[in-house]
Formats: structure tokens, sequence, C-alpha cells
């Protein structure tokens, strides 16, 4: 009788979890079977005949070639050398938010690599010379002259620290601001530092903040994204700072997950902890040393942002090998999006005193990306409008005043389609709903 | 023929220009493989092909119009759900035009009358939500929650549920059909108004086109609106719970439960089923394959062959469970009365009943048929059969038996003898046998092992549900009619002379075997020398 396991291959395929090349994944673009997990809703949570999908990109354009199962396939023909670059494939890869929507969705049975794989897709358009689009070149270009997406004047990141806020000099806690509360949402950054000082947390800034980076990655900027990486991390390790907090998802996936896998370490290797501030306010909250006072009667709803949640758990660098059945060795511990973020902001919101909290359709893994992200904005602004347009459909189904997210990306492309449609949806970020109950 | 400029005008005029392609990218995404179902055989690498072009239509009266462009210009065309079916479902020859049919994608619940109605596009766990807000529920079929529920009823249609809510072909009602040459025809109550409340007549039940032996994967036209039986079900809310992977349905207990009990032997296994059948109670009763449950318990794929390599052939051959899912349809007195039923004929044959989660992880909303996958990457369900419990039972081994000589590639499954369960209150038994395999090995013998299965069957004189849409009728035909593939084929002849709609099916397979050198050895019977080659 066979104690042993039986096995009738050796391990005979060396890989890693490293998307520079596409190689590393035709593994997982071959073994897509087209059931769709990437783009229905879970099919325990399907809300019923109305908001069906969790992709956006499919969602909108119906062909197979802009889920993720057909850009496994079309991904998996140009690694082997099949099929070319064209304007249509460029539009294949680039119009997709990399919301993480599918991954979990594979990850739910299949376990394949899908987010990677897109990035890594993105990454082999850029070394193929083909990528990114213009607009993406043109943010890249900000980012090398101003340190800043918009091209706004660097002298001017800091002009959000108003009378009131002062951060301190040296403290344990880090406040990474980003691009877009620095210069566009102060009320973020604003209200991100009345809530720290309310909590009696001391916080200090980084002497000289430059972009994340988390555009020119997400479009296959790799070089460009690693030096950013480089650069922030150490200059972050050189304050001493023990806590780098964060009020953007986008930026906290970047610090979280994204500078870890473009400097091959592990994020516990960081030397600091990467905290966005609803797990931090979180926290305080329930620690009694933030308290929710002032009454917010609102009927609201709250927006899972992809990257604080299916997109956060954290990195750590892989390198094995792929045997019989597609079994890898070592173990790995794979990234399924069940370390987001998703209680958090809900409890701060239900701890507020008058908020009536009402979920949408699709919430936490299932939910339905802004539409924003990852060099979508930029590149296809129609795609994001219609994006955040079917969210706030889910908002009116549920009869909500707010709408409220934990990311400047999705509050400003929320607001924007808002303003577009005439609606009355009041958008919100976190930060100024609990600053709104603390100052009481 | 390829399509023209002309006939790509003629055809973007029905959807408009976002509608339809024919760019190679786009093309590439509706490649059948080299993931899904059956894939890496032989039958995908060999009988596939990239569309030449793919449109979306959106009402029936736009399938109408592109099928007669197509008839009338020779355009050899495949209609398309969900694409999930693998190979079969995909053009089996060059420039084909691929109909993608999701756009398709109407709901209408009719509270009243217990039906709904959908398109091809509809897949069925949005179904199953909005039916059971109203009450009501259908079966989500095994081929899974993300599966057209049109195409699934097509096809197949079942699940453990089976037991209870009866065969699919009893829950198709109004329903309508484009025909190969573009004629619609409307079958059931359909026929004489608007109302698809009746599947029988007026006229010939033409349903049996549909399904069986040739219908299938659409060569005989394309569905474009069934009415699907509901039934009545439970009112308490079956509520959502975990995070992805590890969500299920927190069910009410007091009127909805799984029970997995333990039985002694393949006898009192059945017994306890035909039982339970007899005194009506239970809404699903099944026996599952042991590495379902290695499977449901495994983490990630390394897990479940550290789970799954702790079996052996005696553990397999003494693993004797029958769940059973007890539904209060009426009440929770009713529930318990069933209960109590249910214990009587488990105390009576020695059932030990084991603790069970109160929660449902597949078959209610979610048929998970994507976790097929998992363990090895290929997949395919080689037989279903819906016979008696008694020869459910006998045919498992059988299957055993071949399944020996193939593994490997086949996984190593310790002579597993299948899935089997009780239809229809025990009137019927289920079984169905799976087999997997890493598509990266030579699959050559895998698809020997399915043909070798039909020899089997011809030889042990099974009936199965797979002879005419998976295997050669040339094979199949004259054993198990004597002449049935004759009259497929004057089926075919009569209502797509041209044969424009999925060709060459329903002569597929028998194509295949006579363009792989590795299945030569194995043709022992007569084919016509005009089968295309």
């Amino acid at each position: 009788m066979a104690d042993e396991p039986i096995r009738y291959y050796k391990p005979r395929a060396d890989f890693k979890l490293d998307i520079t090349d596409i190689q590393n994944f035709v593994y997982d673009m071959s073994r897509c079977i087209k059931c769709k997990g990437c783009t229905w809703v879970d099919h325990t949570y399907m809300p019923g005949a109305k908001f069906m999908t969790r992709c956006p990109s499919a969602t909108k354009y119906e062909f197979d070639a802009y889920g993720a199962y057909g850009k496994m396939r079309i991904g998996h023909a140009m690694a082997e050398g099949l099929l070319g670059w064209n304007e249509k494939a460029l539009e294949v890869m680039y119009a997709c938010t990399l919301c993480g929507a599918c991954d979990v969705g594979c990850k739910r049975n299949l376990d394949l690599e899908i987010g990677l794989t897109l990035e890594s897709l993105r990454v082999k358009a850029v070394q193929d010379g083909v990528g990114p689009l213009p607009a993406h070149k043109k943010l890249a270009e900000n980012i090398a002259k101003t340190h800043n997406m918009y091209g706004a004047p660097h002298e001017k990141r800091t002009a959000w620290v108003t009378k009131g806020i002062a951060p301190d000099k040296k403290a344990d806690v880090l406040y990474f601001v980003g691009c877009t509360a620095s210069y566009v949402n102060k009320e973020i950054a604003q209200s991100t530092a009345k809530i720290l000082k309310a909590a009696g947390t001391k916080f200090m800034l980084m002497p000289d903040e430059w972009c994340c980076g988390n555009t020119p990655f997400s479009v296959g900027l790799y070089d460009e994204a690693k030096a950013l990486a480089q650069r922030n991390v150490e200059e972050v390790r050189k304050t001493g700072a023990k806590t780098l907090l964060l009020s953007c998802a986008e930026g906290y996936r970047m610090w979280k997950v994204d500078y870890p896998k473009l400097l091959n370490i592990s994020t516990a290797d960081l030397g600091f902890e990467v905290v966005h501030l609803v797990a931090y306010a979180d926290e305080k909250i329930k620690s009694g040393a933030l308290k929710m006072k002032k009454p917010f009667e609102t009927r609201l709803t709250y927006h899972d942002s992809c990257s604080l949640s299916r997109l956060s758990d954290p990195w750590t660098p892989y390198e094995g090998k792929r045997g019989w059945m597609g079994c890898v060795e070592p173990r790995l511990k794979r990234r399924r999006g069940t370390q987001g973020l998703y209680m958090q902001p809900r409890d701060i919101l239900k701890s507020i005193p008058g908020v009536n909290l009402v979920e949408m359709p699709r919430t936490r893994e299932n939910a339905f990306c802004c539409g924003a992200g990852r060099g979508v904005q930029e590149a296809y602004p129609d795609f994001a409008k219609w994006a955040a347009a079917q969210r706030l459909e889910e908002v009116r189904e549920v009869g909500a005043e707010a709408l409220v997210s934990s990311c400047p990306w999705c509050k400003n492309n929320f607001a924007q389609a808002v303003k577009a449609s005439g609606g009355d949806v009041q958008v919100l970020d976190i930060s100024e709903v609990i600053c709104a109950s603390i100052e009481g | 023929m390829a399509i023209s400029k002309e006939i790509y005008k003629a055809l973007e005029a029905v959807v408009g220009s976002e509608y339809i392609s024919d760019d190679p990218v786009i093309c590439e995404a509706y490649r059948s493989g080299p993931g899904g179902y059956e894939n890496g055989l032989g039958y995908e690498r060999v009988m596939t092909r990239i569309p030449g072009c793919v449109i979306m239509p959106k009402t029936t009266e736009d399938v109408q119009r592109i099928v007669k462009i197509c008839y009338r210009n020779e355009i050899p065309y495949v209609p398309y759900s969900t694409g999930f079916y693998g190979p079969r479902s995909h053009p089996h020859i060059e420039d084909a035009l691929l109909i993608d049919l999701k756009r398709m994608n109407d709901f209408v619940l009719d509270e009243k009358h217990f039906y709904v109605e959908v398109g091809p596009g509809m897949i069925y766990s949005p179904i199953q939500e909005e039916c059971m807000r109203h009450g009501a529920y259908v079966v989500i079929g095994g081929g899974g929650a993300q599966a057209s529920a049109i195409a699934n009823l097509i096809g197949d249609g079942w699940s453990p549920l089976s037991h209870r809510i009866c065969l699919p072909h009893r829950r198709i009602l109004g329903t309508e059909l484009v025909m190969p040459d573009g004629e619609l025809l409307k079958l059931g109550s359909l026929a004489t108004g608007d109302d698809p409340f009746w599947g029988e007549g007026p006229g010939p039940d033409l349903r049996g086109l549909l399904r069986g032996y040739t219908g299938v994967r659409g060569c005989l036209g394309i569905v474009t609106r069934m009415a699907i039986k509901t039934l009545p079900f439970q009112p308490e809310r079956l509520v959502p719970t975990g995070i992805s992977p590890n969500t299920a349905l927190a069910l009410p207990e007091k009127r909805v439960k799984w029970v997995n009990f333990i039985m002694q032997s393949k006898e009192t296994q059945v017994k306890a089923m035909r039982e339970i059948g007899r005194a009506e109670i239970g809404g699903a009763v099944t026996k599952v394959p042991l590495f379902w449950r290695a499977i449901a318990k495994a983490e990630c794929k390394e897990e479940f062959w550290d789970i799954w390599g702790k079996e052996n052939e005696q553990t397999v051959a003494n693993f004797f469970i029958v769940r059973v899912l007890l539904i209060g349809y009426t009440s929770e007195e009713q529930m318990e009365y069933d209960e109590r039923v249910l214990m009587d004929i488990m105390g009576e044959l020695g059932g030990q009943a084991r603790r069970t989660k109160p929660s449902d992880e597949s078959w209610i909303k979610n048929a998970d048929s994507a976790g097929m996958w998992l363990m090895c990457g290929g997949y395919v369900s080689v037989d279903y059969v819906i016979e008696t419990l008694t020869q459910s039972t006998e045919h498992g081994p059988s299957y055993a038996e071949v399944k020996k000589q193939y593994t490997p590639p086949l996984m190593p499954d310790y002579g597993d003898p299948g899935w089997f369960q009780s239809f229809e209150l025990g009137h019927e038994g289920y079984s169905e046998f799976l087999v997997y395999w890493d598509q990266d090995d030579d699959t050559n013998k895998v698809d020997q092992f399915y043909l070798d299965t039909s020899k089997m069957n011809i030889k042990n004189r099974y009936y199965t549900s797979l002879l005419g849409p998976h295997q050669p009728m040339y094979l199949t035909g004259p054993k198990y009619g004597p002449n049935y593939h004759e009259f497929m084929l004057k089926v075919k002849n009569e209502f797509d002379p041209k044969w424009r709609c999925h060709p060459p099916v329903p002569l597929a397979h028998d194509v295949f075997v006579e363009r792989a050198p590795w299945m030569h050895y194995m043709k022992d019977w007569e084919s016509p020398e005009d089968l295309p080659k």
C-alpha cells in the first residue's frame, strides 16, 4: 500500500515571482480555464441579476479579450512568440485598473498569479518598446522633473500644512502624504494630521517627499519605479521612523507590497511598518485614544479601495521549482487578498454617532473598482468615468447620501462622476468623516 | 471561406462597430486552450481554431440577421455563451464566425407562475439569488454557478439537488431557437403567445432537438431565450459569510442543513439513498469522491497532494459517505419530521452521522466546478450516466479498472469509483466519472482512455450520456442504435443542410480520430470515406 505519496515526475522548472520576465507566468497563463471567476462576483455573494461582475474592464469592453481570461490567452500567445503587439493589444493591456478582482477571484479555486501576470505583461510592453502610452510617459516626465505626477512646483508640496498643523521634526510616525493629498485633495492630508493630533500621536513628514511611483510602476516603467522605491525607502530609513503612515490606498500598496517587490525584499524587511490611516484610527478608537463625539447624521456607504483591500497582502519574494502537477517547491504562501483592511473602516464608521452605514451590493473583495487607478485615468479617462458611474449606481441602489472611501484617487474620480451626472451624492474620504466627528 | 469585407460590413450593420471585431488580438482571446475543459488534449489541439471574427448580438433579431448572413454566404459560425465548456464549444474550422452571446443576459422572474426567463448570457448564481429572494430555487448544474443556464440546461443541468428538483429537460419551458438558416422556432407555449409558462406543445415537443446527442454545442441552432421552471424553497435567508477563498452560505439550521453519514458498505450506502428517496425527504442525497473532500480541505494544490497522498486503495475502497441536504420547505416542523425519518433510516442501516458544518460551500448557490482543476490543471468528466442507483455503483468500478491502465498520465486516484447520487427521489441513479491530468505531460493516453471508455460501455452494455457529442458516432451509433447515427445525421441535414452551424459537429469526434495519428490503432469500426480528414 502506498504510504508514501505517489509522484510520477521530478520537479523540473525554476521560476520566481519576478515580473520582469513574462516566462515566469507562462504556467499561470496556460492554466486559465475561462471559469471567469476573475470577472463574476464570488458566486456565494452574487447579489442578483444586477451588479454581477467585479471586473470593470471586462464589463465595459465585453469582448473576452478584456477579461483576465482573454488577457491570459493573449499574453500566453505573446510569450510564446505567436502574437505581437498592436494598438488593440495595448488597449487590452492598459484599459485595466489592475484592481486585483481577477486575482482574488482566481485564487478562490485555481491559485493562478493573475495580478502579477498582468503587471508583467505591462513590463513586457515597455521592454518591447511599445509601452507605456503617451499619457503615461507625460506623467513619468512630470515625476522626473518635479517629483510629483502633476508637474506642480516641488516647493509647493507641503502647502497643505496650514495653521494648526505642526508636524514634528522627529517622531516615530512618519506621514507620507502622497502627490494627490499634497496638491489636489489637501483636505485629506489636513484631516489626517488633525486625527493624529487628536489621538496624541506625534508625527513627522519626509524631509523631502517625492512621488511614490505608483503610476510608473503600474504602467510597466519598472526601472523608474525601482529607482523611486530605492530612494524613498532609504530616505525613510534615514529618519529612523518606526511607522510609515499613509492616507492614500495606492501609496499604501506601493510601500507595503510593490516597493518590497521592486527591491526583492519582504515587507517585513523594509525596516519600518507600513500602516494606513484606517488601521491606525480603528486601533485608536478601540483603545479609547480617539473618541468619536460629534454625530454625523448620514446614511452612507463605504467603497473598498482596491489597494487597501484585496491588493494589500504583504509581499515575500519567491524562487522555487514547479514540478509534478504544477506543484511548487518550496511551499508558496499565495497572496489572496485575505489580509485587506475590510472591517476596520466599517468599524470606524459604525463608531460614529448618527452614521447609518449601508452596504452596496458589491463589497470587500468583490467591490467594483472606481476606475481611476494604475494608469487608467490618464490614458482612458472615459473608461475611468464610466467605472465610477457604475459604482454610483450601486450607491443610488442602496439609497446612500454619502459615499466614503479611503483613497484620494477614488474620491476624485467619484466626485467628478457625481458632478458630471448632476447627482447629489456627497463624496468623502474617511479621514474627513473621522475628523468631522472628533472635532465636535 | 474567409469573411470578406462586404460580409463584415453587413454583420457590422447588425450590431454596430463596437460589437464586432476581426482583430487578431480580440480573436486570440477566444482560443479554446491551452487551459480549460479537456485542456491540452488532442481534441483541443487538433480540432479547435481561433475564430476569424467575433460578433456580439444583443437581441434575438440580431442573431437571426447574423445567422441569415452566414447562411447566405456560407460562413461557418459557432454560438458561444461563456466559453467554459472547452474545445467542444469553440470553432473547429478556419475563419469561423464566433457569435458571443454574453450581451444577451436578460432576466425576468415570474413570481406568480414560478419560472424565470433568461437569455444565453445569463449565468446561474444570479438566477439562484433572485429565485431565493422570492421563495424559489433552481438547480445550479455541476457545470458551475458561472455556466450559462441555457447552455447548461441544453447539455447537462443537474447536481445533487436533482434528488428533489427533477431532471433538466423537465424544467425547460417555453423556448426560442434561431434555426441554422435564421428562421425563428418557438417551442412550448411561446408558439402561441408571449407567455413561456409551458414547455410541452402545442405540436411536437422539439426540446429533444436541443438536448441529447446532436443539439448540444449549437449544431442545430442557437437558443436565444428560455423559460426555466423554478420550485418552491423555504423562506429564510442563506447568508453569505467569509472572505474569498473561504466563502460559504450560513444555513438557517431549522430550515436547511447538510448531514454527512458514514456508512459501513456500498450496499448500505445505496440502500440509504433508496430509502431516503422512498420516504420522499431531503433536498439532495449524494456520494462524492473522496478527493473532493481533499480539495475542500486544502488551502492550495500542494496541500491537496499532502492530504491526498495519505490515502490508498483501501481507504478509498472503504469510503462510503452519504451526504444529505435537509430542507424544511414548508415549515420547521416538516424539517424536524424529515430529520427524524432520516435518522431512523440511518439507524437501521448503521449510518453514523458526522459533525457537519452549518454552511453550504458548494451546490446551493455556488457549484464550484472550477475547483476541479486545482490539483492537476487538466480535467474532464469523461462520462455522465442517468440510470438506476444499482447501475451507478456497478459502472464506477468498471471505470476505475480502465483508468488504472492509463494512470499515469491520469492522476493517481487509488481506484476511486467516481460520484454517484439519487435523482428524482431515488427513481434514477446518477453517476459521473472524472479524470485529471497535467497538460504538460504526454496526453495522448488520455485521448485513448476517452475512447476506451466508449468501448468499455459498449462491451458492458452501459448506457451513457456522452455517446453522441463526445465519442465517434460511427463507433457508438451501430452499437446502440443499431443506426441512431444515421438518424442524427438526417436530423442535421434536414435542419442545417449546408452544415454551417458549428461544423463538423456532430461528427467532430469521428473527424478527430481520423486526424490524430495516435488514435488510429484503436479504430476498429467503419466510417464513411467522405468524412472530413
